[in-house]
């Protein structure tokens, strides 16, 4: 018997590294070539962008017109722009003045004694009616106090020092900042003394309870500030609004308000033209300005002055006075339900026909499997989101600009953030489906869990289902809490508004909340190794 | 080598002979019965049915309980809607629904045993129907459990929550006739969700793309509704989009400020049932199995 | 109603691909059809629109003279088997063969005889999932036995059975068409084929190529060849030489003979004296005259082989 020394068969296919980089191939090569989940991936893009220009294209505005609707007018002649603040954002800008003209340096002083107010909780205004019927009370941020604007326009920049309804004294300035002073309220047994000093285009506030010991409150800049300026007392008072959602309707029970500031021991130090006080309505153009007409008033006696205003020098709530951005991005919920399915496929497919025996035979170290898998599935669905946003934003805002609306200035920063948010956005859902077809294994279950966890809490919370307590907490603690990353609304302490996420508000800070959805996807990933490891595929 | 089969055949006599094999006159009624037997042992035989028809209880009332128990009505006319609150959890429970319709067709699809099935029962529109006839019943009978237990936690809880006669609302009761048309209208809503997704599986086939479609469908709408400010296209999505329209049926009071009635509501629902049912039977029977 | 499966003209196209380009056959009672040919022939669209479930674009497929899609109790005219892993996995084997069997206003008893025929005994109450490709196998012979069907269709019934199973469903359909019963099986194993069919239809390229017994073809393609096992090679060559035959040399010990009957090889041996060990008639097997027949129809070769053929026809 021939004894022959049998040579151990060796390959000649070329075989690269056992790296992470050839998992990342051959998941990328999987997604690709499944025909299906092209034309997915896709379409969510296209669903985002039509979306996104539904939603433009129907947000037409109409005005005018009689109660026939004859003479009514649509588009753009009835964009109604709001008045810009310095830093060219949408303000309020209304209230009484009783002002003189302050050229150079200077200070104004008084001593407010006492804030009043009336407010009508029957909504419309009856011009008739006067202040007929309205109940005695102040708002909480119902505003006496002293003032330094640039000029009577609306939107000029400004710096005040005011007592409040129910959050004591506080500086404002130029609309969106609000410095704490002392607490309490103006009584005539506890009188407040504020102070604005005027240096440059800088002022400086001052709060005291004596008149004698002052203590600072804030430093404001004017920008651009010319050296005249006007110099006075104002008072103005926010809508009083209570808004109660019910399921399907939100609806808001409300009225005007007057707010009536009682100043004395008033001292104007610089250079003043005239010494006589002027009394203009800024704003007045409004009906409540009618309202305004027959109620606000300067009274002087003895040197003290009463004032009666309404209206709000802050910035202005999203809704009712333009379009956040925003709402061209409406569209990422159904490109985001068509991501879902197909990155929920590009795992439980695997399991339909025992695929994922093969891909873990073919790279056993099931961790890395799935790591592979989440990062080509994550990689391609920010792509997708990226450029779906990137055409979605302008697109469905430029439509709605051209069909009359007024988008609510956002400075590009925000614009980006909008965008790269819808793309991580994609991104993490993405993965959060991968994560939790790995568990089921299931594509309906997986599909409808992911979509239910995202889109429903979000329903329920934004479209008027829920009252805004519950919602929210739908929206800080549920995966829809990371719509927040879609919002570039801000909401201010000192603006009372509706800030729900009815109106486009969540309770959380976009990156914050966005964090949120991480954490369940984060969570669901690693349970996902786990169960990848412990179980037989 | 080729001896010998293991086993034998025997002459091969079934036992149990059907009793009207020619009878031709009652053969469409045999036929449908027999369809139907056949799919029922088919959904009963599947475990995930059980837990998918206790899940559409279990949610829809965990939902409408937790809805009932966190509004309040601090004053008299508080514009709140209990009856539709009550049932609040019918937003859940429809997508559980969906999940049973969707894999009643895309669980045969997806491993081939379609084949099988119209192999025994050529008639593809009768299995359908079969299909339809039965998942809306398991449907109607998980949602009637669901929608009774929502009132009844909504009356125990929610005049402790202000919904009290001093703020202008009655008990809620299953006799009172718009609390019932809302009662019954949800369990409708339920079922008819069930055979739109149905049809949507037929059309469609894999579960995955159908179940995001019936949720895409219904959950959009809402959201769409609401950056829409042209007033003609906002009240056409409420009245025409599955979700909005059909969950007028809900609504117990302030009906006049409703976008479409509770009925028509429900009837545009229907509509989009039968319209995604009847393509769904259509492409079933046209397209290779 | 007759046993038979008639074929006539059918056509199918799934977009550039041909896949039945006239399909025509008829399927005989009382004998083991075997359905040949090789992968993407056409074999497995032929049977799914025999039951109805593809519609061909042109052409006819009967049971019994009757279209599939108007047969009343469709399985207790025709039972088939096209593929074993098509059920849900989380359904036990039996339940899966009780909804067949209410499909068709047949009892559960049912159901226990055609376990019982199909050998699957104790584990018929477990999860389909959990079969091997074997059980699976069995378990739809057993649906296709549910309503005890004159005509049978079994689509590669051997894939994936053990040998004790194979010599089963071998001597299975065996008796099956001795009771009078039309069986048509696919397959590309010849080897299983040989000893179980009478009949076989061989197809190439959405067509028949042959339609004829299985004695006629291995008889063709053996010719009359004989082999005669001796030791005394030589005169053994020029014994037959000299009777007109012609003689090749096949082994240390064997010659082939042509030209002669084995009887008259005998006969001229004998009277030349030299002696042998073994004469038999030389038999092709059913292998080589497949391969014979198929040689031109084979469409995809070992080089193109690996993109699923079968797939292609789905």
């Amino acid at each position: 018997m021939s004894t022959t020394t049998v040579t151990p068969y060796r390959s000649a296919v070329h075989v690269g590294r056992d790296g992470f980089a050839q998992l990342l191939r051959a998941e990328w090569t999987k997604v690709r070539t499944v025909r299906g989940w092209s034309i997915g991936l896709v379409l969510a893009a296209l669903l985002t962008v039509l979306f996104g220009v539904l939603a433009a294209v129907g947000g037409q505005i109409s005005c005018g017109g009689g109660p026939d609707g004859s003479g009514s007018k649509s588009g753009a002649a009835c964009r109604q722009v709001p008045p810009l603040g310095p830093d060219g954002e949408a303000v309020s800008d209304s209230f009484y003045f009783a002002h003189q003209t302050l050229a150079g340096d200077g200070s104004i002083t008084a001593r407010v004694t006492s804030l009043t107010g009336l407010y009508s909780t029957h909504g419309g205004i009856e011009v008739d009616a006067g202040t007929a019927g309205m109940t005695p009370g102040t708002q909480p941020w119902s505003k006496a106090g002293i003032i330094v604007k640039e000029n009577t326009t609306q939107g000029s920049p400004y710096a005040a020092m005011m007592t409040t309804g129910s959050n004591g004294v506080r500086m404002q300035y130029n609309y969106t900042r609000d410095i704490a002073g002392e607490p309490g309220m103006a009584s005539a047994a506890s009188p407040q003394w504020l102070r604005l000093t005027r240096s440059g285009d800088t002022v400086t506030g001052y709060d005291s309870v004596d008149g004698v010991h002052w203590t600072e409150v804030g430093t404001a800049v004017l920008p651009g500030a010319s050296s005249t300026v006007q110099v006075g007392m104002f008072a103005a008072a926010p809508n009083y609004t209570v808004t109660s959602q019910g399921f399907g309707t939100a609806s808001a029970v409300g009225g005007p308000t007057l707010t009536t500031g009682t100043f004395d021991d008033v001292s104007l130090q610089g250079a003043s033209a005239a010494g006589t006080w002027t009394g203009t309505a800024i704003g007045s153009d409004s009906p409540r300005g009618q309202l305004l007409a027959q109620a606000e008033q300067v009274q002087q006696s003895d040197g003290a002055f009463s004032l009666t205003g309404t209206g709000d020098i802050a910035p202005a709530s999203g809704q009712g006075s333009g379009r956040p951005v925003e709402q061209s991005l409406v569209g990422a919920f159904a490109g985001l339900i068509a991501i879902i399915v197909v990155a929920a496929m590009f795992v439980t497919a695997e399991y339909r026909r025992g695929l994922i025996r093969l891909t873990l035979a073919a790279s056993p170290r099931r961790g890395r499997v799935l790591a592979a898998k989440v990062v080509v599935i994550g990689v391609v669905a920010f792509v997708v989101g990226l450029v779906a946003a990137a055409v979605a934003l302008p697109l469905g805002d430029h439509l709605a600009y051209n069909h009359g609306s007024y988008l609510l200035p956002v400075s590009s920063l925000t614009k980006a953030r909008l965008i790269v948010g819808t793309a991580a956005l994609f991104a993490v859902v993405a993965v959060l489906a991968v994560a939790v077809g790995t568990l089921l294994r299931r594509s309906a279950a997986t599909v409808t869990l992911v979509i239910v966890a995202i889109v429903l809490p979000y329903i329920l919370a934004v479209a008027s289902v829920l009252p805004s307590g519950v919602a929210e907490w739908l929206t800080r603690l549920t995966p829809a809490a990371a719509f927040a990353i879609q919002q570039s609304l801000v909401a201010y302490p000192q603006v009372t508004a509706n800030y729900t996420p009815a109106n486009g508000y969540f309770p959380l800070s976009p990156w914050a909340g966005f964090a949120v959805l991480c954490a369940y996807a984060a969570l669901a990933l690693g349970l996902a190794v786990y169960q990848l490891r412990r179980r037989d595929a | 080598m080729s001896q010998a089969p293991s086993v034998e055949p025997r002459a091969l006599t079934t036992s149990t002979r059907r009793a009207d094999l020619d009878r031709e006159p009652c053969a469409g009624r045999t036929r449908w019965r027999e369809t139907l037997h056949a799919e029922w042992t088919k959904l009963r035989t599947l475990p995930g049915t059980i837990w998918l028809v206790l899940a559409i209880t279990v949610l829809t009332l965990a939902v409408s309980a937790a809805a009932s128990s966190s509004v309040t009505c601090p004053t008299v006319d508080c514009n709140q809607d209990p009856g539709k609150i009550s049932l609040a959890g019918v937003e859940l429970g429809q997508a559980v629904a969906a999940i049973l319709a969707v894999l009643a067709v895309s669980g045969e699809y997806s491993t081939g045993m379609i084949r099988v099935t119209f192999t025994a029962m050529p008639r593809r529109t009768t299995v359908l129907a079969a299909k339809a006839a039965l998942v809306s019943g398991f449907t109607l009978i998980a949602g009637s459990v669901a929608v009774l237990g929502s009132v009844l936690v909504a009356r125990l809880v929610m005049p402790g929550h202000g919904f009290t006669a001093a703020h202008g609302y009655r008990l809620l009761s299953p006799t009172d006739g718009a609390v019932l048309r809302a009662a019954a209208g949800s369990v409708l809503y339920l079922a008819l969700i069930a055979l739109l997704s149905l049809g949507i599986a037929a059309l469609v086939r894999d579960s995955a793309v159908a179940i995001g479609l019936v949720l895409g469908l219904l959950y959009l709408s809402p959201i769409i509704a609401g950056v829409v400010t042209d007033p003609h296209w906002h009240s056409r999505i409420e009245r025409y989009a599955p979700m909005s329209a059909g969950l007028a049926i809900q609504a117990t009071r302030n009906l006049a400020a409703l976008p479409i009635g509770p009925w028509e509501g429900l009837g545009v629902l229907a509509a989009w049932a039968a319209a995604a049912l009847l393509t769904g039977g259509a492409v079933l029977r046209l397209r290779d199995a | 109603m007759e046993a038979t499966i008639e074929v006539s003209g059918l056509r199918k196209r799934f977009g550039p691909t041909t896949a039945l380009d006239g399909m025509s056959f008829t399927v005989e009672p009382g004998q083991v059809t075997g359905f040949v040919g090789p992968n993407g022939a056409g074999k497995s669209t032929t049977m799914r629109v025999i039951l109805g479930l593809d519609a061909a674009d042109e052409g006819t497929a009967l049971i019994g003279g009757r279209p599939y899609r108007d047969l009343r109790h469709p399985l207790s005219h025709v039972g088939s088997l096209l593929d074993a892993a098509a059920l849900q996995p989380s359904r036990t084997a039996r339940n899966h063969l009780l909804w067949l069997a209410h499909s068709q206003g047949l009892s559960a008893r049912r159901v226990d005889e055609v376990v019982e025929q199909a050998g699957l005994g104790t584990v018929i109450r477990r999860k389909a999932g959990g079969y091997s490709l074997g059980m699976r196998q069995r378990l739809g012979i057993a649906a296709a036995l549910l309503g005890d069907p004159p005509v049978l269709m079994l689509d590669e019934p051997f894939n994936g059975m053990d040998p004790e199973g194979i010599v089963w469903v071998r001597g299975f359909l065996r008796s099956l068409a001795a009771q009078g019963r039309a069986v048509l099986v696919s397959s590309h194993l010849m080897s299983e084929l040989e000893d179980a069919a009478d009949h076989l239809v061989v197809v190439g390229r959405g067509k028949v190529i042959a339609d004829a017994g299985v004695a006629d073809l291995i008889a063709a393609a053996s010719g009359d060849r004989v082999t005669v096992r001796t030791t005394a090679r030589t005169p053994a060559m020029t014994a037959l030489a000299n009777a007109g035959a012609t003689v090749a040399v096949t082994g240390p010990d064997t010659l082939t003979v042509s030209g002669l009957a084995a009887q008259d090889v005998v006969t001229h041996l004998n009277s030349s004296a030299v002696p042998f060990s073994e004469i038999s008639a030389h038999r092709a097997t059913l292998e080589e005259a497949y391969m014979e027949l198929t040689r031109e129809a084979v469409e995809f070769r070992a080089a193109t082989v690996g993109e699923g053929a079968e797939e292609v026809s789905r």
